[in-house]
């Protein structure tokens, strides 16, 4: 290989490693409601978190290390749905994703002013505390869990709703 | 059948109050030093009560606003009475002296109450800060008539238009029924002892 190539392979590399295959999108709850209303036998695990929420932060390794051992099954999929400011996307949502190996599609959900009209549609009983996660498949809500989860409670619920 | 009845018992009590529901009277320590009881404000209509932190970006972003609604509304009868649920050793933010130190450089026009042993917190059913309550006297009793955010927008209140709590309070004190007695917002969880 020339040095030429060789340098240019340096130059490359970094932005390529920047790159990520996970969506990183910033959506309105119509379109959350789309992405949770798929026809496709596979169970979605959404988790609601945001940067500055301590118990978010601290159960993300557990759901990464959760999804990581599943990532193989085309019958499962973990979706991040921050509730961080839309004006921290790109200087704090962005930069955490990417320094804490979080490889899965992330949204930003903007709906600042209609909390009232989405948080009870995603469940009645939310009354807005985070972390909370939800489990989907073919549309309908398996399950709604307003806690801090630990890998092994993560499993659990994983297993339980996929029985159903 | 006794187990089965503890649990469910248990159960309910854990969903916390909902609009109509007598709520409890407390007596819990202030950042003064003294202690405050709901029973001691005997000329008040109500309260407006709030389950708030010295740290959560939404309650930090909302502490001017809380003030607001204590200037506002404790001439009205309805003062504002600040409850921090958080357990100190979960939440090193939230030590007693760090709520002296929020309540003076805020210049709190309200008490700002530990929840000592996170007694009350759960009996409310707060889940998160902040959480308001409004509660109405009723001959003896205190009656929850609002649960929920203080408004629609915590991060610009330039940028509200939908004044929850102001809303409630106001259909209080004109007689009225109150439009939207529950909401919801997103928020900090209450953080429990280990």
């Amino acid at each position: 290989m020339s040095r030429i190539s060789i340098a240019l392979l340096l130059l490359i590399a970094p932005l390529v490693v920047a790159q990520t295959e996970w969506k990183r999108e910033i959506i309105k709850f119509d379109q959350f409601e789309k992405l949770v209303d798929q026809q496709d036998d596979v169970l979605y695990v959404i988790n609601f978190w945001a940067t500055w929420c301590g118990p978010c932060v601290k159960e993300l390794p557990d759901f990464m290390a959760v999804n990581e051992a599943m990532k193989d099954r085309k019958d499962f999929k973990m979706i991040l749905v921050s509730l961080d400011e839309k004006s921290n996307w790109q200087s704090e949502v962005i930069p955490f994703a990417a320094n804490n190996n979080l490889n899965v599609d992330i949204y930003l959900l903007d709906e600042l002013r209609r909390m009232n009209y989405w948080i009870p549609r995603v469940d009645k009983k939310w009354m807005g505390s985070i972390p909370a996660t939800v489990f989907y498949k073919n549309g309908k809500k398996l399950r709604f869990v307003e806690k801090q989860l630990h890998k092994d409670a993560l499993e659990t619920i994983i297993k339980e709703v996929s029985a159903l | 059948m006794a187990a089965l009845l503890a649990l469910t018992v248990w159960a309910v009590e854990a969903q916390g109050y909902k609009p109509g529901d007598v709520a409890t009277d407390f007596k819990l320590k202030n950042v003064d030093g003294k202690t405050v009881s709901l029973a001691d404000y005997k000329s008040a209509k109500g309260f407006i009560v709030i389950f708030t932190c010295n740290t959560c970006p939404y309650a930090v972003a909302y502490e001017d606003r809380i003030i607001a609604l204590d200037k506002k509304y404790a001439p009205l009868g309805y003062p504002v009475i600040a409850i921090n649920p958080n357990d100190p050793g979960a939440s090193t933010a939230d030590t007693y002296a760090l709520m002296q130190k929020k309540a003076k450089d805020k210049q709190f026009t309200f008490p700002y109450l530990v929840d000592e042993g996170q007694k009350i917190y759960p009996q409310y059913g707060a889940t998160k800060t902040p959480h308001v309550y409004v509660l109405q006297k009723d001959k003896k009793n205190l009656v929850v008539r609002y649960i929920g955010a203080i408004d629609n927008n915590y991060k610009d209140a330039n940028d509200v238009d939908e004044k929850y709590v102001e809303a409630a309070v106001d259909a209080l004190l004109g007689g009225k029924t109150i439009a939207m007695a529950t909401t919801a917002a997103i928020g900090c969880s209450i953080k429990v002892k280990k």
